[in-house]
């Protein structure tokens, strides 16, 4: 039996969700497929879910701590059965799966961008050293795996309709949300986002990100900025691509006036095409791009948004 | 109070990694304190500096873990457990490990890095809090004790933060923004020579075993565009991406 958590924002199944659906399918040689959805209006979620499986357990815990996650994981894997559990990559998720995995005595593959299976083991695959190196894992069952985000096609939807079974979960001790404070979202998700464009600390000063924002939604694209320039309380942390930050992989990286810290390129090194303006001709950047201008940010970016433009018109 | 941090050595970022029988060969690689454990080392001295008691590193690994230990030692952590273990362990095993020492220690709280530099892994911290059956508050940017019993803090989520309170013990990640970590002082090195470093060897099983490690770096093109004429390489670099790399 495989056990999938599926992600919801309180109204619909995440796209996560419907990647982890597909995850659970490739090794659907293990047994069959359950669900289960966890937190806040779990019984709305369960019936979209139950498009995709033929059983979703809901389990109604309340607002989110890794604590509810882990025991109302635990909980569905037990009265499933569930031998493998799959969840979406992602910070929250990454923190409650650690916990679930101790609870069951099982292997942990975090953040994998495929899986399969011999029947006795998953093998994953996965990045590690800082996004440098490409690592394949075994574990043997039980395993708890995770699929990083946009790794995997979207499952379809069953032939039949599931049932949604109501789960209790007894609830653990756990902390007290006092206050939750969320980000401003406008534009594309970086995340999600085809193409990036990102802003470094060599752009002088906050008011020049307006070039940045200019040309990012020219071509569609979300922005993203540097450690330095988050740090310097000139772009939100929300925008920040690298180690401590969020990892992209779009099929374009615009890099403006980015140096390429090591921690930053752990966010952003698996980009499709890399391009890099900078004035510095021995910037780290420049080792790792496809395309690259040695120029004046200043001077390059208005052209820039110009001819991408004209491109568009 | 006491205030425990559990470290981890790892490549520095900047080194050449290489691979050697389809493994990342960490010879002749300068190895650190894990960036994100050092804000968990300067907390822990903060949380000590501010509150009184003493405070430990515990760290699981080989036994080139001592520098990382002597370390966190010189700049200002009064003793260090050091679990010898050789080769792979993966998370969830280093928490069982970990949980019996840092159970019979009782420490009011745990602080570790949100996520390690040669692993990529973010479980250690939330593992070791299941093997206590403490609370977790993973990618913490500030934390503030509230007695000897409970601490408010504030922690990043996939999207956006939350202000939380926690009883005590607990275990808690680092994120950045939590700390600046200062450096070691001659003096603080020179003392941190004499300070209690206790070995424990540990033999323990790995439930993830690690078949094959490479590194792809993608070839990347490499095309220079000369930026003297900032409008023509503007349009240039357009032209491209529009119809070589067909991305725009």
């Amino acid at each position: 039996m495989i056990l999938v958590v599926l992600e919801h924002d309180g109204q619909r199944l995440r796209k996560g969700a419907l990647e982890a659906i597909s995850r659970a399918r490739q090794i659907g040689a293990l047994g069959a497929i359950a669900g289960v959805v966890i937190g806040e209006n779990t019984q709305a979620v369960a019936q979209e879910a139950a498009q995709y499986l033929p059983t979703v357990y809901a389990a109604e815990v309340g607002s989110y701590t890794p604590e509810k996650w882990a025991e109302a994981a635990y909980a569905a894997a037990q009265k499933s059965g569930a031998k493998v559990v799959v969840a979406t990559g992602g910070r929250q998720s990454r923190t409650w799966t650690a916990r679930l995995a101790y609870k069951m005595k099982a292997g942990l593959l975090e953040d994998t961008l495929e899986t399969s299976t011999d029947g006795q083991h998953i093998i994953g695959v996965r990045y590690s050293f800082l996004n440098r190196v490409t690592e394949k894992q075994k574990a043997a069952l039980p395993v708890v795996f995770t699929a990083k985000p946009n790794t995997t096609p979207l499952a379809e939807p069953a032939d039949s309709s599931g049932v949604v079974e109501a789960l209790e979960v007894s609830l653990p001790p756990t902390v007290e949300v006092l206050e939750r404070l969320s980000e401003q979202k406008k534009g594309v998700s970086l995340t999600e986002a085809t193409v990036v464009v990102t802003g470094g600390r060599g752009l002088g000063n906050p008011e020049a990100f307006a070039g940045v924002e200019e040309l990012a939604s020219t071509l569609g694209a979300a922005v993203g900025a540097t450690r330095a320039v988050v740090d310097a309380g000139w772009r939100p942390y929300s925008e920040q691509v690298g180690q401590t930050g969020k990892t992209v992989q779009p099929n374009l990286y615009i890099a403006l006036a980015v140096s390429g810290a090591v921690q930053h390129q752990a966010g952003m090194n698996k980009s499709k095409y890399i391009v890099a303006v900078n004035k510095d001709a021995e910037a780290p950047i420049f080792k790792i791009a496809d395309y690259g201008i040695v120029g004046d940010v200043h001077q390059v970016l208005p052209a820039l948004i110009d001819a991408a433009k004209k491109l568009k018109d | 109070m006491k205030f425990v941090a559990v470290i981890r050595q790892v490549p520095d970022g900047e080194s050449r990694l290489k691979i050697e029988g389809g493994k990342v060969d960490l010879g002749g690689v300068t190895m650190i304190l894990d960036q994100m454990d050092e804000w968990a080392v300067e907390e822990v001295i903060r949380l000590q500096e501010k509150h009184g008691g003493e405070s430990v590193v515990v760290a699981l690994g080989p036994e080139r873990f001592e520098e990382a230990i002597r370390t966190a030692l010189a700049m200002g952590i009064d003793r260090a457990i050091h679990l010898v273990a050789e080769g792979y362990l993966d998370p969830i095993s280093q928490a069982e490990a970990l949980a019996e020492v840092i159970r019979a220690e009782a420490p009011t709280l745990v602080f570790t890095g949100g996520q390690q530099a040669d692993w990529d892994s973010q479980a250690l911290g939330p593992a070791l809090a299941e093997a206590l059956s403490w609370p977790v508050v993973s990618w913490t940017t500030q934390i503030e004790l509230e007695g000897e019993t409970q601490a408010k803090a504030k922690h990043d989520l996939d999207e956006g933060a939350e202000v939380v309170r926690v009883g005590l013990p607990a275990v808690f990640t680092s994120q950045q923004g939590l700390n600046e970590p200062r450096y070691p002082t001659l003096p603080g090195i020179m003392k941190a020579k004499r300070k209690e470093l206790k070995k424990v060897p540990v033999s323990a099983s790995s439930k993830v075993e690690i078949l094959e490690q490479t590194i792809q770096e993608k070839s990347r093109l490499n095309k220079m565009i000369d930026g003297k004429d900032p409008v023509a390489a503007a349009h240039e670099l357009v032209r491209l991406l529009h119809e070589e790399a067909k991305v725009i």
